[in-house]
């Protein structure tokens, strides 16, 4: 088989984890400027939640309901209890940024204190591999790619036609002015980090799915490559993350099948920094912003 | 005189009087309590506790403990008692100096460390050499194979010498063709030149060598990549994530072909991260690790088993390190170190060092002990002594390294099972 139609295949399936990392990112982002740099931990946590789902016996759908939960859950809990009450002190964004990341290393050490310094693996039974066009997926891998198509159809069906995703995006390009209008902005925010906690968690039992044995750090050192193709579409931009994953994922295998694997991560930065210095804002974004945190 | 004046001398006499005694009652005592404890002599287990390489730790952990309890339940070293005390370096250079720094300004009653590990050794050693530190270092990196540190001791084998053994072991089993697939890590990478070399001189093709980068989360254009060059066997040693991640996607692709790695395939995070990722069965009939001999078997490993499996509320699931070469290793740097001192009949850091060799190296008329408690009566008697440990013979060279031979082990039903071995001499006629 011909090894660039294999490597399209394999960056499929890595866009689609980021593809549903990268949007419930930016959608934190869009909506509160909110950098959270524990986004990654969460997803760790929800990835463990799975794992012990799965050993009580629970199946690849439970699994991924129960980490969609306690992704939202989570992330709704962090908002409303950590981050807001920095925010409605005066913090700005330069201070949210270390709360994030002092909340991220609580969630890591946290995780690895209750589930030690050892490896763990969902305990599923093994997925027969097939394949189409040329590309071998296995069916654990459809599965991780249905999810990420319906759910960045669910997230543009939220944001085009639904009163929510209105406000949602008014919230997002003006908050004042939306409150202003009548938007009750607490309730949309609220909304937007459940939503996104909820992606947060599928994508963290997506990434366990596909790295087969995780730790307490597995979602940490995924947060660069969700960071990137959240910037790459322009920060806050639902549509710019899902290319920006697209971008990054296919980039990342390809480049193994040309260059030394080891540069295959350095190839999809290069590519995030080229775009970046003719775009600064971002495939999608229109204008580079400088708005302050939202509570 | 004013009556208040006077008032103010009286104080001030009283002052002084009760100065003036206390003064004499301190010189009298020598200024210090009348029962004084002597300190507990500090083991740093210095070492990633967290971080990617956060499973160093609890190894390193499970042979300081057994060691402290032996030496502790033998009376200790010249009146102290040992603990040990970890010291987390992130595995990462840029904390690992700062805690050297720390390590070593607030612990007076520092005796020694165990480690530092391949991922901040070459930052630390020279601050620990300066403040003349022993150090039981479990890094492999070949720049410490012929270094002047003086307080520097390795009784692990230097990631060079592994490659030959991985070339002798496969030349063994019949193979020819191989890739090689290894970390981009300082510690993993430090592997491939001797590996390369001894493998062309065994006659062996090495038809594709791979730097991966760790912890990816797909790998698979580069499996696709390496079975297009048909290797029959693949040399590695990447982190147990990596592992459990290459080793599941070629499983799933193409199915397993055999694996030979290091130590650190034998080890129980790497155990655990890839049985739960490709299952028991292929782990034994694919997965072959390449380990410092170090038979589980003899009176030093009996010693230090016992007191291992006796140790399980400092050590959780104690026997999963039973057969590990390194907790082995950091057994004996702890033994060592204690026999050390008593041979030097102190504790001081500068001066017990350089009894290190003394009670190791073999000689004439020397009473082998293969315990703490052996070591120690033999010297209380005057004798002269060669401490041999859990983990074999150690034998210095003239750069504190000791290496010896290499057993080569499959993982069977949650036991470590050796299946062969490459002899030092083996080793040796490679390297000339």
């Amino acid at each position: 088989m011909n090894l660039y139609v294999l490597s399209f295949g394999f960056g499929l399936i890595t866009a689609s984890i980021l593809a549903i990392a990268s949007v419930g990112f930016t959608l934190q982002f869009g909506v509160t400027n909110i950098l959270n740099l524990a986004y990654g931990d969460v997803m760790t946590g929800c990835a463990f939640i799975a794992y012990l789902v799965t050993r009580a016996g629970g199946s690849l759908a439970e699994a991924l309901l129960a980490g969609a939960a306690s992704g939202a859950l989570a992330s709704y809990g962090l908002n409303r209890f950590v981050y807001t009450p920095f925010v409605r002190r005066g913090t700005r964004m330069f201070g949210m940024i270390i709360v994030t990341i002092s909340v991220s290393l609580v969630l890591q050490n946290g995780l690895q204190g209750i589930f030690k310094a050892t490896f763990f693996s969902l305990a599923l039974p093994r997925p027969s591999s097939y394949t189409f066009a040329g590309m071998i997926f296995t069916s654990q891998q459809f599965v991780i790619i249905a999810l990420a198509v319906v759910a960045m159809l669910f997230v543009h069906a939220l944001l085009s036609w639904t009163k929510l995703g209105r406000a949602m995006r008014a919230t997002a390009a003006d908050p004042e002015l939306a409150r202003s209008c009548g938007i009750a902005t607490d309730r949309v925010i609220d909304v937007a980090w459940l939503l996104s906690g909820a992606l947060c968690g599928t994508a963290g039992v997506a990434l366990a799915l596909n790295v087969t044995s995780f730790t307490s750090t597995a979602g940490g050192q995924f947060l660069i490559p969700i960071i990137a193709a959240a910037v790459l579409g322009g920060v806050g931009h639902p549509y710019g993350a899902m290319v920006g994953a697209v971008v990054i994922g296919l980039s990342a295998e390809l480049s193994a099948a040309v260059i030394p694997p080891s540069y295959k991560e350095v190839v999809a930065f290069l590519i995030l920094i080229v775009v970046l210095l003719i775009r600064p804002q971002g495939i999608f974004a229109e204008v580079a912003t400088q708005k302050e945190v939202v509570a | 005189m004013s009556e208040q004046m006077l008032s103010k001398l009286r104080k001030s006499t009283r002052l002084a009087l009760a100065c003036g005694l206390t003064a004499g009652v301190l010189a009298m005592t020598g200024g210090a309590p009348v029962s004084a404890a002597p300190s507990t002599i500090v083991i740093g287990n210095f070492n990633p506790f967290s971080g990617a390489d956060a499973s160093f730790g609890p190894e390193m952990v499970a042979g300081c403990q057994p060691a402290i309890r032996l030496i502790n339940a033998g009376g200790g070293v010249l009146g102290h008692q040992f603990s040990c005390v970890e010291f987390d370096t992130r595995g990462d250079p840029a904390d690992a100096v700062p805690a050297a720094n720390k390590m070593i300004a607030t612990n007076s009653s520092l005796g020694g460390i165990l480690g530092p590990s391949a991922d901040e050794a070459l930052a630390t050693v020279p601050i620990l050499e300066q403040a003349k530190v022993p150090m039981f270092a479990d890094t492999g990196q070949a720049f410490f194979d012929k270094s002047s540190y003086h307080y520097f001791w390795r009784i692990t084998p230097a990631d060079d010498v592994k490659g030959y053994a991985l070339a002798l072991w496969a030349k063994k089993a019949g193979f020819t063709r191989a890739a090689a697939i290894f970390g981009n890590d300082a510690g993993s990478q430090s592997d491939v030149p001797t590996l390369l070399k001894a493998w062309k001189k065994l006659g062996g093709k090495m038809v594709d060598n791979v730097k991966l980068a760790l912890d990816q989360s797909s790998y698979r254009t580069e499996i696709e990549q390496m079975l297009a060059s048909k290797p029959q066997v693949i040399f590695t040693e990447i982190d147990p994530q990596t592992a459990g991640t290459f080793l599941s996607e070629l499983q799933q692709l193409h199915g397993l072909i055999p694996v030979l790695g290091t130590e650190i395939t034998l080890q129980a995070p790497w155990l655990k991260a890839v049985t739960g990722a490709i299952g028991k069965q292929a782990m034994t009939k694919y997965i072959t690790g390449m380990q410092p001999y170090a038979p589980t078997a003899g009176a030093s490993w009996t010693t230090f088993n016992t007191a291992l499996l006796a140790s399980k509320s400092q050590v959780p699931q104690p026997s999963q390190w039973s057969s590990d070469p390194y907790t082995m290793t950091y057994y004996d740097g702890v033994v060592t170190m204690a026999l050390a001192m008593l041979s030097a009949h102190s504790i001081d850091r500068g001066k017990y060092n350089k009894s290190i060799m003394a009670v190791t190296e073999p000689g004439a008329g020397k009473t082998i002990v293969h315990s703490f408690a052996q070591g120690k009566a033999a010297l209380a008697k005057g004798e002269k002594i060669q401490f041999v440990g859990a983990g074999g013979s150690i034998a210095f060279d003239k750069w504190h390294n000791s290496s010896g031979a290499f057993e080569a082990a499959v993982q069977v039903k949650g036991n470590v099972k050796i299946v062969g071995e490459v002899t030092a001499n083996q080793i040796a006629a490679l390297t000339k």
